[in-house]
C-alpha cells in the first residue's frame, strides 16, 4: 500500500505566512562566499576593523563599574533615553530635527522594518517599493501577506511618473495602499540617490492618497561627496509631518553586532510599534544601547565616520574605475556617491543566478538580481558590494568577473 | 564495536548546504549508535585532516563535485581508508552523465535521446548552427542540463527554440558540456539500491511536484513536492522499473549504495533513466531515507547497515 511521505507533522498547524517565507538556491550558493578563497561582493559587511577596539574595551569597562546593574537589567520598551539625545544629534548631521519623544530604539533596522510591517499590513494590503528594492523590507513585508508593487527606478531613484500613475490606478480600483518603502540615499541593492525633486513629489503624491512614506536610511551618513539631502521626513515636518516614518541603524555607523536601529514617527504611531515591541522582545539590549551612548557620546565617532568613508570611497573608486576597464561593452552600472553597493546591469541574455555558479567556482560572488524584485524580474543585473573587501581582491574581483562575463557574451553572440 | 568515523562534509561543491545537512544527520545517527564522529570540511588541509586521526572509516556525506566525481573516492583509496558508497570507478562514470548516457545506451538500457555539445565546440567549431537540426531530431519541449551538476541546478525546460541559447550559457556556467536531451512526460521515480554482495532494491519514491520538474527549490522546500513510497506505478511497471535500476547499478560497477533517477513512461511502460547517484541525500526531505523507511528501516539502521558493509572493505 503505498503511503504519502509527512516530513513534518505539524504542517496543518503553521499560519499561512510561513508559505512567504522560503530559502532559495541563491542562498545556497551563496554560503560558499564565506569560505577566505572568495573574493565577497555579496554580503553588504561594514569595516568594523577599523573600529578603535581599545576605545570599545574601555567604555564596556566603565560601564560595568559604573553601573552595571542597570545596563544588565531590563530597559524600557521606548528605548534608552540617554542615547536618543545622541540619535538626535547624529540625525541633525543630515539635517533632520526631531526630539526624544519622537523617537523608538529598536533590534536593529531590520526589527524597525518587521514592527512597522506587524502594525500595518493585514493580509492583501499594497505596499509599493522602489525596484529593485532591499530584500531584507521585501520578505519582511511578505511574511506578513502584503502583495507588492515596485515601481521603476533611474540614476534619480523612483519613477515619480510611473508612481503617480500606479497610485491614481490602485485608488480607481479601491485598493488598500499601505506606505511606500524607499531607501532614498545610496539605496541598497541600486546605489542610486532619490533627487530633492523628487522626494518632494513622493511626499506630495503620499499626501494626496493619505498614505505613508516608509523613508529607511542607513547610509546617508556615508556620503562621499556632495552635500546631503533633505530627508523627506524633514520635507513633511515643514508641512503637516504627518506621512513620513524614518529608520535608520546603528550598523553602517557603528557596528552592526550590536544591533541597534531606531525609528522616528508621529506619536500615535509610535504608541502602537510600543505595543509591538512589548508583544516582541519587550525592549532593545540594555548594555548594546549604553555602550552606543558611549561611542556616541565621544566626539572622535565622527572621525570613525571619516575613516569609514575614506575607506570605502576609495574601495568605490577601485570598483568603478576596474569595472570601466575590464567590462565589455552592453553592460552598465551605476555610479553611487556613497554607500555600500553598485548595480550591474548585463545584455539581457544572462542570467546572473546560473552565473553565479561559474563565478563562485572562480572564487568570486555577489547577489543576482532577482532576489531584490518581488515580481522574479532582474534576471540580468546584479548587486555587487564594494565595501568588504580591500582594494587589491575587488581589483581582482572584477576582472574574473569581467573574463566570465566576456566568455557568455562571446558565447551568445556564436548562435546569432 | 564503537568505531572513529570521520563524517565527510561540505566541501566546495555548489550543494555544499545539502552536504552539510546530510552530514550533520548523518553524524547525529553515528553518535547515537555509539561510534566516535570526527566531522571534516573538505578544503586544503583534508589529507593533513585525513592523516592526523586515526579513523576507521570515512562517512562520506558529499555531494556534486570532489564527493561524487572519484576525488575524495582516490584520496582515501591513497590513505588506505576504508569509506561508504561506490568506489572510484562508478563516480567517475556516473558523474559524467554522457558517458553514463552513453553506457546505458550500449546496454539498451532506455534513457531519453539527447545529443551533447561543449563550450569548445559551439566557440570554435560553430556547433550553434547545429541546433534547429538537434530541435527537430529530439522535438519540444527539451531539457537542457549540465553534463555534471546535482541537485538539479541549471536545469531548464524549454519549450520554444529562441530560449534555447540562454538555457545553454545557462547550463554552460555549471558545467563544461551541456546535454540537449529529449523531455519525457512520465512518473519521476529514485530507486535506492543497498548491499554489497548481495544488493536488494528498496521501495521506489514517486515524486509528484507542483513544478515542471524536481528543481532545487522542490527538492529542498517542505510542502512543494509530494512523496509515494512505494511508488503508485502498476506491477509490471514496477518489475520493469527494478529490473532497469538494477542493471544501471551493474553497468556502472557500483558498489554498496547507489540511487538511480527514472522517468517511467506509464502508457509504453519504459523506465527512462535519467542519472545514477552515488552518494545520495541524507537531509530530512531526503528521497533514500525515505524508501529506507517504507523497507522497515529508520534512520539509524540505514547509517548502522552503511557503515558496516563498508567497514568490511
Amino acid at each position: 500500500m503505498s503511503k504519502k511521505i509527512t516530513f513534518d507533522y505539524w504542517e496543518h498547524l503553521y499560519s499561512n505566512r510561513t508559505e512567504y517565507m522560503f530559502s532559495s538556491e541563491i542562498r545556497d550558493l551563496l554560503s560558499l562566499s564565506a569560505r577566505p578563497e572568495i573574493i565577497s561582493f555579496s554580503g553588504g559587511l561594514p569595516e568594523v576593523r577599523a573600529l578603535n577596539f581599545q576605545r570599545l574595551e574601555r567604555y564596556i569597562k566603565r560601564i560595568l563599574k559604573t553601573d552595571g546593574d542597570i545596563s544588565l537589567q531590563y530597559g524600557e520598551s521606548v528605548g534608552y533615553y540617554p542615547l536618543k539625545t545622541r540619535l538626535i544629534e547624529v540625525m541633525k548631521l543630515e539635517g533632520l530635527d526631531t526630539v526624544e519623544e519622537d523617537i523608538i530604539t529598536t533590534t536593529g533596522g531590520q526589527q524597525a522594518l518587521d514592527l512597522l510591517a506587524k502594525i500595518f499590513i493585514d493580509p492583501g494590503d499594497i505596499i509599493i517599493t522602489e525596484s529593485p528594492a532591499y530584500t531584507g523590507a521585501l520578505n519582511s513585508f511578505r511574511s506578513y501577506e502584503a502583495k507588492i508593487i515596485g515601481i521603476p527606478i533611474d540614476q534619480n531613484g523612483i519613477d515619480t511618473s510611473i508612481l503617480e500613475k500606479k497610485l491614481k490606478e490602485l485608488r480607481d480600483k479601491k485598493a488598500r495602499i499601505k506606505f511606500i518603502y524607499l531607501v532614498p540615499n545610496f539605496s541598497n541593492p541600486s546605489g542610486v540617490t532619490l533627487s530633492l525633486q523628487r522626494r518632494k513629489k513622493v511626499l506630495e503624491l503620499a499626501r494626496k492618497h493619505n498614505i505613508m512614506i516608509l523613508e529607511d536610511n542607513p547610509y546617508g551618513m556615508l556620503r562621499y561627496k556632495d552635500k546631503p539631502i533633505t530627508t523627506i521626513k524633514e520635507l513633511d515636518s515643514k508641512g503637516d509631518g504627518h506621512n513620513v516614518i524614518y529608520i535608520s541603524t546603528m550598523s553602517k555607523l557603528f557596528a552592526p553586532g550590536f544591533r541597534i536601529g531606531w525609528i522616528v514617527a508621529p506619536h500615535p504611531i509610535l504608541e502602537k510599534i510600543i505595543l509591538g515591541v512589548q508583544s516582541s522582545i519587550l525592549c532593545v539590549s540594555t548594555f548594546s544601547q549604553r555602550i552606543a551612548y558611549e561611542y556616541f557620546s565621544d566626539p572622535s565617532w565622527i572621525n570613525n565616520i571619516d575613516e569609514f568613508i575614506k575607506i570605502y570611497a576609495k574601495r568605490k573608486d577601485t570598483m568603478t574605475k576596474t569595472l570601466e576597464e575590464n567590462f565589455p561593452e552592453g553592460t552598465s552600472w551605476s555610479a553611487p556617491k556613497g554607500g555600500f553597493f553598485i548595480w550591474l546591469k548585463l545584455p539581457h541574455y544572462l542570467n546572473t543566478k546560473e552565473i553565479l555558479a561559474d563565478a563562485v567556482r572562480n572564487n568570486v560572488a555577489y547577489v543576482p538580481g532577482s532576489a531584490f524584485y518581488a515580481d522574479g524580474k532582474g534576471t540580468n543585473e546584479a548587486r555587487l558590494a564594494f565595501c568588504t573587501e580591500n582594494t587589491e581582491r575587488i581589483e581582482k574581483g572584477i576582472k574574473i568577473l569581467a573574463g566570465i562575463i566576456k566568455d557568455k557574451i562571446k558565447l551568445y553572440k556564436s548562435f546569432k | 564495536m564503537k568505531k572513529n568515523i570521520a563524517v565527510l562534509m561540505g566541501g566546495r561543491s555548489l550543494e555544499r548546504e545539502f552536504s552539510i545537512k546530510s552530514g550533520q544527520r548523518v553524524s547525529n545517527a553515528l553518535r547515537k549508535l555509539g561510534h566516535n564522529v570526527i566531522k571534516l570540511d573538505i578544503n586544503e588541509s583534508i589529507v593533513d585532516n585525513l592523516n592526523s586521526e586515526k579513523i576507521d572509516l570515512a562517512y562520506i556525506a558529499l555531494h556534486g563535485k570532489d564527493g561524487e566525481d572519484g576525488t575524495i573516492q582516490e584520496i582515501l583509496e591513497v590513505l588506505n581508508i576504508p569509506y561508504t558508497g561506490p568506489g572510484v570507478y562508478p563516480n567517475v562514470l556516473s558523474f559524467d552523465k554522457i558517458i553514463s548516457k552513453q553506457i546505458f545506451m550500449s546496454l539498451d538500457i532506455p534513457t531519453p535521446p539527447f545529443y551533447f555539445l561543449n563550450t569548445s565546440s559551439f566557440r570554435e567549431l560553430g556547433s550553434s548552427k547545429l541546433l534547429p537540426l538537434i530541435t527537430k531530431k529530439i522535438g519540444l519541449p527539451l531539457v537542457v542540463k549540465p553534463s555534471a551538476q546535482g541537485s538539479a541546478l541549471g536545469i531548464r525546460i524549454v519549450n520554444d527554440k529562441e530560449s534555447i541559447p540562454e538555457a545553454i550559457i545557462s547550463a554552460l556556467s555549471y558545467s563544461k558540456k551541456v546535454i540537449l536531451e529529449k523531455f519525457i512526460d512520465g512518473v519521476e521515480l529514485a530507486v535506492s539500491i543497498i548491499g554489497k554482495e548481495k544488493p536488494r532494491i528498496l521501495p521506489a519514491v514517486e515524486i509528484v511536484t507542483k513544478k515542471k520538474f524536481f528543481d532545487f527549490e522542490s527538492r529542498s522546500k517542505i510542502g512543494e513536492t509530494d512523496y509515494f513510497v512505494p511508488a503508485r506505478i502498476s506491477a509490471s511497471s514496477n518489475k520493469k522499473m527494478k529490473e532497469v535500476a538494477m542493471a544501471v547499478h551493474n553497468a556502472l560497477k557500483c558498489t554498496k549504495l547507489s540511487r538511480v533517477d527514472i522517468i517511467m513512461d506509464t502508457k509504453k511502460e519504459i523506465p527512462y533513466v535519467l542519472e545514477l547517484n552515488t552518494s545520495p541525500g541524507m537531509t530530512d526531505t531526503s528521497l533514500l531515507p525515505m524508501s529506507a523507511e517504507a523497507a522497515g528501516l529508520s534512520f539509524e539502521e540505514l547509517v548502522d547497515e552503511i557503515i558496516k558493509m563498508s567497514l568490511k572493505d
